[in-house]
């Protein structure tokens, strides 16, 4: 399988010498959808700067699909993921909905006349295209979010990463966010690699791979169930798990593995018998 | 503090709103041009007709345009009292001291607010009805020729664009702020000038440090999705002139000779 992003000894000081990544190493794989997660601080959002080139490592190497991120390749590399941020005004760079999309495109130098056609695939995949003269201030701030995934998809990446991209929203737009995911990964499959990066676990359930990382320290790895199981280890990281998990650690006949919300109501109404 | 109009587009179908901006913003400069040469109540009164009916062409209730009048109130007035108490000439009506009110003080105070007026109305009809980028686009292409002589005409209407696209936001930061601040007791209305000068001081400084993260934020997404130089785009937006501005042309061409005629005529 091809390595979407692999991260090698890389070392990083936050205001040249507050020591936040020592060594850190970590690979994805293309077409996996991984969980980032972390407390406030834990360096997760940083991460996702160092590999975008926005802040520079001191020391160890990011390769994207095999391409080495330098000064020289940075532009390159960038072509190739596309990134939604927390803030959803903040990255709202267009007057308009469709603005707001094409300005990446005209970055890419697309043709004008190619233009409205790319927009309205990239806004009708995340249904919004009925909202495309509308202003950011007219939209919720979910519906900004979703407009700022279809302005990273209308330049067709091959990975996307989310920052906390539903930390501002309300439930009905994070729900929403994450359908949205839900429905690009089964669209585009394998040809698209997700990078979440989160605090909740709800959002962090949804994945293939989830990485809990503090302090600049890689802490677990694997799939979602796998690392819920890890109850204490989470905790002490400053996380919580998803209510079932929560739930279930408050039992006092605990089930062996980590359930999700169906499976813990399957199990608990079979305790009886 | 919302009905600060600054800036604010209005999305509708009206003829105005059709129009090229190129042809709005012209028609904007040469109205606003004109105006420095009217110099009697017909004069004006035809200014004040032409940016009535332009008004009504926009389609937008005139509520829309006071709101944009309301925040400039205090400037037209600071103007209308200096011309009011510093006007020389006779009749004298009355006088304090070395203030003077005399009757071409008054018919000055007039004219200017009414000029005033009438500018901020027909920049709010450029404003309303043209979206933000639009403005800048225009802007980048009547400016065009100047890059011959190095002006960075991309670049500042690209930040043109985001300053623009920024300004209600921020106007709502603002009102946040204030309304946090009034919560604990904080009064931005009462006290003299300096005590109110005073008040403004830990109003600003949150709204400095929220506009400069936003402009890292905004740096970092446009950075993100493939922001280079201001130079080596493509455009969405074409612009091309139609009919109907060359109609608006015309009619530009016919108030400034009417605006002429009677200047000239009723002057002499």
């Amino acid at each position: 399988m091809t390595q979407a992003i692999k991260i090698d000894n890389l070392k990083y000081n936050y205001n040249n010498d507050q020591v936040l990544f020592d060594g850190f190493n970590l690979t994805i794989d293309s077409g996996q959808w991984v969980a980032l997660v972390g407390h406030n601080g834990s360096g997760k959002s940083t991460l996702a700067k160092l590999i975008l080139g926005l802040i520079a490592a001191n020391s160890g190497n990011i390769d994207v699909f095999g391409e080495r991120l330098t000064v020289d390749t940075v532009h390159h590399v960038r072509e190739q993921i596309g990134m939604v941020f927390q803030n959803p005004d903040n990255q709202f760079v267009g007057a308009t909905v469709a603005d707001d999309v094409a300005f990446g495109l005209e970055n890419k130098q697309i043709p004008s006349v190619e233009m409205p056609r790319m927009i309205d695939e990239a806004l009708s995949i995340v249904g919004m295209l009925d909202f495309k003269d509308r202003e950011p201030h007219m939209l919720s701030g979910g519906q900004k979010q979703r407009v700022a995934l279809a302005s990273v998809l209308a330049l067709q990446p091959k990975i996307i990463i989310l920052d906390e991209a539903t930390a501002m929203l309300d439930p009905d737009g994070r729900a929403t966010i994450m359908h949205t995911l839900q429905d690009l990964k089964a669209r585009f499959g394998h040809d698209i690699t997700f990078v979440t990066i989160t605090h909740d676990m709800d959002e962090a359930i949804l994945a293939d791979r989830v990485v809990v990382i503090n302090d600049g320290q890689l802490i677990l790895d694997g799939t979602p169930a796998n690392v819920f199981s890890q109850y204490d280890v989470i905790h002490n990281n400053g996380l919580e798990l998803p209510f079932a998990g929560e739930l279930a650690e408050k039992l006092d006949a605990k089930p062996k593995s980590y359930l999700d919300e169906r499976e813990l109501i399957q199990w608990l109404s079979r305790l009886n018998k | 503090m919302n009905n600060i109009m600054i800036g604010r587009f209005v999305p509708g179908h009206s003829w105005v709103h059709r129009l090229d901006p190129r042809t709005k913003m012209m028609i904007t400069f040469v109205y606003i041009l004109v105006m420095l040469w009217a110099n009697n109540w017909q004069t004006y009164a035809w200014a004040t007709l032409f940016v009535i009916g332009l008004v009504r062409l926009t389609g937008q209730p005139f509520k829309l345009y006071w709101d944009g009048l309301k925040p400039i109130f205090w400037l037209i007035l600071f103007t209308v009292i200096l011309q009011l108490l510093f006007t020389p000439g006779t009749p004298v009506l009355f006088s304090i001291g070395p203030l003077r009110v005399t009757v071409p003080g008054i018919l000055n105070a007039v004219y200017v607010m009414v000029r005033f007026v009438l500018i901020i109305l027909m920049s709010t009809i450029l404003t309303l009805t043209t979206p933000p980028t639009s403005i800048a686009n225009a802007l980048e292409s009547l400016l065009s020729p100047l890059k011959k002589i190095g002006v960075p005409v991309a670049e500042l209407s690209l930040m043109l664009a985001i300053a623009l696209r920024f300004v209600p936001l921020l106007m709502d930061e603002t009102q946040k702020i204030m309304n946090a601040q009034k919560s604990r007791g904080m009064s931005f209305s009462t006290g003299g000038p300096v005590k109110r000068a005073k008040a403004i001081i830990p109003l600003l400084i949150p709204l400095f440090v929220g506009a400069l993260q936003r402009a890292l934020d905004l740096a970092n997404a446009m950075e993100v999705r493939g922001f280079k130089d201001a130079v080596q785009r493509t455009k969405y937006r074409i612009l091309s002139y139609q009919k109907i501005d060359q109609v608006a042309f015309l009619a530009l061409g016919g108030f400034v000779v009417i605006f002429l005629i009677i200047k000239t005529v009723i002057h002499g």
